[in-house]
């Protein structure tokens, strides 16, 4: 048992030592509400670290090393991974965190004044776009405001002047409302009602009564499918309030069809914010992350994504240093140069080692983060086949 | 030389500032809890209502909730005090009389009611999105001077607390709570008012725990409904206080500190964990992502071994000296009941 032990402490030691490592940090809610998730996302960091390590590694071969800080959807935890990654741990720069609430925290507290880049995989909060951030924060993933906006044209397009809103009171549900409203007004659609409701009731007749009263032609709602989505729907339909449904990605779950069944749901349509999968990113996403158990599960690519660029950007600031991530971020991410796909981390290598310019495209599409490092959203409409599956088109 | 300084860094920035917070916030319950045997379990709600008055008093003007006070950061803390003191007194009023039980069933609900009256009023609060952008002290210094500022300004917050606990525990006030809390028929025959000082120690340990959360606020430059979690908040401090020396001030102090450090420094060392370890034969894979969850298990960890080696804390409660003219004191220490 002893020499186990020593053996054991003789490989830790190994392990910390080795030389030519650049570390990055990997920042998400891994214990908290959304740990399930984030073990699919860290799988998603971990393979485009994989791709680049097998593929010639950073700058002179070195290893890029994933460093784990849980910032379990917590803001003090965010804070308190963010100082370890950044102080600690080194890094030369952070994928993650998730949630907007921990990524707020973590990027005004700690990496901002230490001038270290983060890009975030998940947080959505329309928040982070205008922080004073001296170009160091980014997001692959869209923020809300696009999401409100698309479905409010959708809405529109549709032939709906009128609807009933409601939305689940968290972060997440909640502001995808609001900004869902702000956007349909300023159309001109008339929003008829307006209801908030907490997530995990029983039953939300009266709820549904207030907004059946408004007269709208269809009701858009907001919420997770499981905690109130679903029943939301059932009481619309019981009680003849509603029988058009708009929403959003906490809906489309297979499960809200085993509930209520194609039929009720054939007015129905949600958007999520998909990948356009006839681009050349989400084909060769697809290929070379086969070996993941769900590559296409919520913000996985985004996160493959995220951790890609960081490590395209420390090869084109030729150095690991802190203070030539962002410039170089930009150059790698935005047009012009050639076109780099997810995988293509050697040719991407030999590109920056010539000295020409690349763009990358990645799985969640073209990646060009606009003045405030956000990217724009892209948008697919699900609504429900009679044989009880999705059918899922790209909004253009 | 650069490892050294990131060290101390985070020391300054996560050890010492955090844990000072949690050290204030453990003081407060000192007072409720260590004093006077109020089982508070609405920590979180005290410490949620101080953290957002604080955010929004101080902030500049901002379109998504209520602002635009810009009073300097001394004031904004001050007044996160007395609103939980206020909102605690409106509730020791009610409550107060409850025995420790009840109490604690009392204030855990207020404490969600609290917590959820800030996550719903989104005009003056932001709902569920926060305030983002809290000023902070002294971060117009250079790095790492700010964070070592403002790091001395709460372990000086924490001294202070510390001594003028120290102060009303030596004091006649120490020595009645104490009689409350250990027998209060007897206190009460004895002629005291014993509602009025239960309600006396609810108040004053709610307003320094609005101040922990004015600080927290600061720290984090952002709050939102997540941050008050109650497993990080009134969990933690109960923690921290019962395996420090509940009724000692020192203890709560050190439990602060120590928990504080299991739990923040225990990913440092989970992180040199290797990929996959071996096991007997058995592989493990992915540790590091598994390995996050350990540190919940090690806070269980420290309070079973606190609990079975020093039952009644780290730092048990010593019973001041009664103030004689001979000098010659005292009761015996420890607990009598």
């Amino acid at each position: 048992m002893r020499k186990l032990l020593l053996a054991g402490a003789a490989a830790l030691v190994a392990a910390g030592a080795q030389a030519g490592e650049i570390k990055v940090g990997s920042a998400g809610g891994f214990t908290g509400p959304i740990a399930e998730l984030i073990a699919a996302v860290q799988t998603g960091r971990e393979l485009a670290a994989k791709h680049v390590n097998e593929q010639g590694g950073l700058l002179n071969g070195d290893k890029m090393v994933l460093v784990i800080g849980d910032s379990a959807c917590d803001s003090k935890a965010g804070v308190d991974a963010g100082t370890k990654l950044v102080n600690v741990d080194q890094v030369v720069a952070i994928v993650g965190p998730s949630c907007s609430g921990a990524t707020l925290a973590m990027v005004q507290s700690v990496t901002i004044p230490a001038g270290v880049v983060n890009i975030s995989d998940s947080a959505t909060s329309p928040a982070i776009t205008n922080l004073d951030d001296n170009d160091l924060v980014f997001r692959d993933a869209p923020s809300d405001a696009y999401q409100g906006v698309a479905l409010a044209k959708y809405v529109l397009d549709s032939g709906v002047k009128t609807v009933a809103v409601t939305y689940s009171n968290d972060d997440y549900n909640a502001g995808l409302g609001k900004e869902f409203i702000k956007a349909y007004k300023e159309m001109g659609g008339t929003v008829a009602a307006e209801q908030v409701h907490e997530p995990n009731k029983a039953s939300y007749r009266s709820e549904v009564a207030t907004l059946g009263a408004a007269k709208a032609e269809a009701l858009v709602l907001f919420a997770y499918y499981g905690s109130s989505g679903i029943t939301i729907i059932r009481n619309s339909l019981e009680t003849g309030a509603y029988t058009k449904f708009f929403g959003a990605d906490g809906m489309v779950h297979e499960e809200i069809i085993n509930q209520l069944g194609a039929d009720a749901l054939k007015d129905a349509a949600f958007t999520t914010s998909g990948a356009d999968d006839t681009t050349g990113g989400w084909k060769a996403y697809m290929k070379v992350a086969k070996e993941l158990e769900a590559p296409t599960a919520p913000y996985v690519p985004n996160a493959y994504d995220a951790t890609f660029l960081i490590a395209l950007a420390i090869e084109k600031a030729g150095a690991p240093d802190r203070s030539k991530i962002s410039a170089a971020l930009r150059e790698v991410a935005n047009p012009p140069g050639e076109i780099i796909l997810p995988g293509e981390w050697a040719k991407a290598k030999r590109l920056i080692a010539e000295g020409k310019d690349i763009n990358y495209e990645g799985a969640t599409g073209s990646v060009d983060f606009d003045e405030h490092g956000d990217v724009p959203g892209i948008y697919s409409l699900n609504t429900v086949n009679p044989d009880g599956t999705f059918n899922v088109v790209l909004l253009k | 030389m650069e490892e050294l300084a990131g060290y101390g860094n985070y020391i300054v920035s996560s050890l010492l500032t955090m844990g000072g917070i949690y050290a204030i916030l453990t003081l407060g319950l000192n007072i409720q809890w260590g004093f006077t045997g109020l089982f508070n379990a609405g920590i979180a709600g005290f410490i949620a209502v101080g953290a957002y008055v604080f955010a929004i008093l101080t902030k500049g003007p901002a379109a998504e909730h209520l602002g635009g006070y810009d009073l300097p950061l001394p004031l904004g803390a001050i007044a996160a005090m007395i609103v939980a003191a206020i909102i605690a007194w409106a509730i020791g009023k009610i409550c107060i009389r409850l025995r420790s039980d009840y109490l604690a069933i009392a204030t855990i609900g207020i404490a969600e009611i609290l917590r959820l009256i800030l996550k719903n009023e989104t005009w003056a609060t932001n709902g569920p999105r926060g305030i983002s952008g809290v000023d902070k002290a002294f971060e117009w210094l250079p790095r790492p001077w700010g964070d070592i500022a403002f790091m001395v300004t709460i372990l000086l917050t924490v001294l202070v607390i510390y001594l003028l606990l120290e102060r009303a525990w030596r004091s006649p006030w120490g020595r009645l709570t104490t009689a409350i809390r250990d027998n209060e028929d007897s206190a009460r025959a004895a002629g005291k008012d014993v509602e009025t000082f239960r309600l006396q120690s609810f108040v004053i340990g709610a307003a320094i725990m609005g101040l922990a959360g004015a600080y927290l606020a600061q720290v984090q430059k952002f709050i939102g409904p997540d941050s008050t979690d109650p497993t990080t908040t009134t969990f933690l401090a109960w923690v921290m206080l019962i395996a420090g020396g509940s009724g000692n001030n020192r203890g709560a102090v050190l439990g602060a500190f120590l928990l504080w450090t299991v739990w923040s420094a225990t990913q440092i060392v989970t992180g040199w964990l290797p990929q996959e370890i071996i096991v007997f034969g058995h592989p493990i894979e992915n540790v590091p992502v598994r390995s996050t969850y350990l540190r919940i298990f090690l806070i269980g960890l420290v309070l079973q071994i606190v609990l079975q080696r020093y039952s009644a804390g780290i730092l048990p409660e010593t019973r001041p000296a009664v103030a004689g003219k001979s000098g010659k004191t005292g009761l015996e220490p420890g607990r009598t009941t």
